[in-house]
């Protein structure tokens, strides 16, 4: 790498004379170790899925969840270093709490994007602390309900200032967030180290027509981590989903784990989809032909 | 004249006389909450065999005027406990915040399988809350019922007030509940062993029955009311209305009013 | 000559995305004595080795009493370990204190890993030099986390860390699948059996050197617990001498890193 021996690459927030942060850049390298994350923005909900390579036989199945919840409706998964990882989802929970004091209703999922990013930029302003290793995406459902203020009297003005928007709100959201603190809103986001392979298997999905609705979601999902994981077939690992619906829904609104069943299913047609996958090259088909 | 920032706003010295400066006497004591403002009335609850029932009605009282008719004082947590509040009731709706965010901080956890809070932490914690506020000489003036089961799925009801003192019994009341509906309670259960005769039917029959007696004797209820039923399967939380009302005695009642003889 | 720029503190990247004073720290770990945790359905014991640094000196304490249900095991920096502990200890009496309830163990790991983390994300400090092994039993059973300086704490159903633990690891994967249904005595001859594999030649499990933590459930499904309770000396002699005869597992098996020498 030209960078290393200039010595603008020793501390955080130094710039190089071609205006590059390389230790930020050196923050992404730890991000595309990681295990795959995928998200998914549905028409009618959000997925979350993370490939988890088992490390030691010894670990317990099942245990060590990767998918944090960071309010009712929010969901934050991540690639690269865990423990970085962990310290995000506490300051994303510390976010989504003192939106809460301040505004009496629940943080959106845009919201809690821009705050965490901004928290991220921050870690690359100074040569104090170090940026990031990960790369984090959250998914969100914000309720089209109509949202009581908590402890509300009468209905409130119904024009200007502090009048009701009128028309739809509210809905699926998700947010890609990167060491540098950029981010954006995604229909299908991918990262960790089987990013390459999983956004192609994404942009297949057609997402922004939004078409696929949640329940195939959940089966893209699984199988996509599925396919990212195929470079890397023998390292064991474990498959962690959670998704999140409107309040109609089947979680209600909630982010929660997608159940034991669901999720065995899913994990069924991923993996049989992968040796039909194999079985086609292997006679040199074209490839990709099921869309289920 | 004067055109220091400080004498801004102020009745000119010259034309009124110096400013009597004791006014802005900083040296009083601090003085926080000395009463509570917009009022709930009592809550009662009594344990049967398999649980708790609560009730509460839904007035909010501004002094004597009924000001809130509508404002439900029983509020579950976790699908596996009721709080009903007595008291004021802003500072319910702190309390109902709070839990709020306690509850959501409890379910990062609990995906895993159930560390869930149950009514007898809960109890533990308010009672907390409510002792440290009372002791920063800032009470949250209520008086709180927590009903639920315990870690051995037993029954569990306890009360902590705005001091911050708790304690447990087979039933409980706040307010006037607590001169008027604790006897009716008490005939059914006396003591713990007691509970074990009572039904579900049985308790919310009782529990009907006290807030029919609230609302004939207490000035500051009304005839809706909150009522809880909260079991190891979880809480059914339902309104009710007092029927049946029958006002004839009140012509017989001398000594209120307009009436002069 | 080469010089490794990179691994002078702990806010600093490599190239590779690596940061190698948390690693080094890694190291640290490996130079205290072994020590192993395992977890059945009903219980959870540690079992470790002590050293002592003469002939006559007494042997620095591995395992720790948290709270009435949680137990610590340590390898590295013995002080580094008190902070933590001390830390647990206050955390798991805050939970009894407001709470009126024994504190749950991922919630206790989860809290020291955040704190380990932070000392890897900023300049002028350290990452912890200590490896631990927290276990015990909450509402939902027996449980084992293992803690490492970088932060990463990771619930296992069995784990050794400190010098020459790979040799109680491979025992441990071996003989993985019966844990489960193993009871308390059992459960604890395994462990040991884990720690004799670590042994360099001549050297052997005594009542001076073991020490013994078992916490569990009393009966399987019931609540009432066994509480941590640290084993060392005379308590220790019926269970040394229950491994005693075993042979067949023998410290031959040369595999293993070549780590760091015992002392």
């Amino acid at each position: 790498m030209t960078s290393i021996g200039t010595g603008y690459d020793l501390a955080n927030s130094i710039f190089s004379p071609d205006g590059r942060n390389f230790q930020v850049e050196y923050a992404v390298k730890a991000v595309e170790n990681g295990g795959t994350s995928v998200g998914i923005r549905a028409k009618d909900g959000v997925v979350l899925a993370v490939e988890k390579v088992v490390t030691s036989k010894l670990l317990k199945p099942g245990a060590n969840k990767r998918i944090a919840t960071v309010d009712r409706h929010l969901g934050v998964v991540y690639s690269g270093m865990v423990p970085d990882g962990h310290h995000f989802v506490d300051r994303s929970r510390d976010e989504a709490r003192s939106w809460r004091d301040t505004f009496k209703t629940p943080i959106s999922t845009s919201d809690l994007a821009s705050r965490m990013g901004g928290y991220l930029q921050a870690y690359t302003l100074y040569q104090s602390v170090r940026p990031f290793g990960i790369t984090a995406i959250v998914g969100g459902f914000d309720s089209e309900l109509e949202a009581l203020v908590d402890g509300e009297v009468g209905s409130g003005p119904s024009v200007g200032a502090g009048g009701k928007v009128e028309g739809k709100h509210g809905g699926p959201g998700l947010y890609m967030i990167e060491p540098s603190g950029m981010y954006w809103g995604y229909y299908g986001a991918a990262t960790g180290k089987g990013r390459q392979a999983a956004k192609a298997e994404l942009e297949k999905l057609n997402l922004a027509e939004g078409k696929l609705d949640l329940q195939q979601a959940v089966k893209e999902a699984a199988r996509i981590i599925y396919v990212a994981q195929q470079d890397n077939k023998d390292k064991e690992f474990e498959l962690e989903m959670s998704w999140i619906s409107s309040a109609d829904g089947p979680t209600k609104g909630r982010h929660m784990e997608v159940p034991k069943d669901i999720l065995a299913e899913a994990e069924r047609l991923a993996k049989k989809a992968i040796s039909e996958d194999d079985d086609e090259e292997e006679e040199n088909k074209d490839e990709d032909k099921m869309e289920e | 004249m004067d055109h220091r920032p400080q004498a801004w706003g102020r009745p000119r010295d010259d034309v009124y006389g110096a400013y009597d400066a004791s006014y802005m006497n900083t040296n009083l004591p601090n003085q926080h909450t000395q009463s509570p403002i917009v009022t709930g009335t009592s809550v009662v609850a009594m344990k049967f065999k398999d649980g708790v029932v609560m009730a509460a009605d839904n007035l909010a009282s501004y002094g004597s005027l009924a000001r809130f008719t509508d404002v439900k004082r029983l509020r579950t947590f976790a699908d596996t406990s009721v709080i009903g509040f007595g008291g004021d009731v802003s500072d319910m709706q702190y309390l109902d915040r709070h839990l709020t965010e306690l509850g959501i901080d409890e379910a990062y956890q609990s995906d895993v399988g159930g560390h869930n809070l149950n009514a007898r932490n809960l109890h533990k914690y308010l009672s907390k809350l409510l002792y440290h506020r009372r002791s920063k000489f800032d009470p949250l003036w209520n008086h709180l019922l927590v009903a639920g089961m315990d870690e051995d799925d037993k029954p569990f009801l306890a009360a902590a007030d705005l001091l911050g003192t708790t304690f447990t019994s087979p039933s409980l009341s706040t307010g006037f509940g607590s001169m008027l509906a604790q006897p009716i309670m008490r005939k059914y259960v006396p003591d713990e062993a007691s509970v074990e005769n009572i039904t579900k039917e049985k308790a919310v029959e009782v529990i009907k029955e006290c807030m029919k007696v609230l609302f004939y004797r207490d000035a500051r209820s009304m005839d809706k009311y909150s009522l809880a039923i909260v079991t190891k399967d979880g809480v059914e939380l339902s309104e009710n209305k007092l029927e049946n009302q029958s006002w004839a005695f009140a012509d017989r009642i001398k000594g209120y009013g307009t009436q002069t003889v | 000559m080469f010089r490794n720029n990179y691994d002078n503190d702990s806010v600093t990247f490599s190239p590779q995305g690596r940061i190698f004073q948390v690693e080094y720290a890694g190291e640290a770990v490996k130079q205290g004595s072994v020590v192993v945790g395992l977890t059945s359905k009903t219980h959870a014991v540690l079992v470790a080795i002590k050293r002592n640094a003469e002939e006559l000196s007494s042997y620095q304490k591995k395992l720790f009493a948290i709270d009435e249900h949680v137990g610590l095991a340590i390898a590295g920096l013995t002080s580094d370990a008190r902070v933590l502990s001390n830390f647990m200890k206050q955390q798991c009496l805050s939970q009894r204190l407001t709470y009126d309830r024994a504190m749950p163990l991922e919630k206790l790991a989860a809290l020291i890993g955040d704190k380990a983390q932070l000392n890897t994300q900023h300049y002028g400090k350290r990452p912890y030099g200590v490896g631990l092994l927290v276990t015990g039993v909450d509402e939902t059973g027996p449980h084992l986390f293992e803690f490492q300086p970088s932060g990463l704490t990771q619930e296992m159903l069995a784990c050794a860390i400190g010098a020459r633990s790979q040799m109680a690891r491979t025992y441990l994967e071996k003989n993985l699948d019966k844990f489960a249904d193993c009871g308390r005595d059992e459960l604890v001859r395994h462990g040991l059996r884990a720690l004799k594999e670590t042994l360099v030649q001549d050297r052997e499990l005594t009542v001076e050197n073991t020490s013994i933590g078992v916490a569990g459930l009393k009966e399987p499904g019931k609540k009432a617990l066994e509480v941590f309770k640290v084993h060392d000396g005379a308590d220790v002699k019926d269970w040394l001498n229950s491994v005693a005869d075993d042979a067949e597992a023998g410290g031959e098996t040369t595999e293993g890193e070549g780590m760091q020498v015992d002392e």
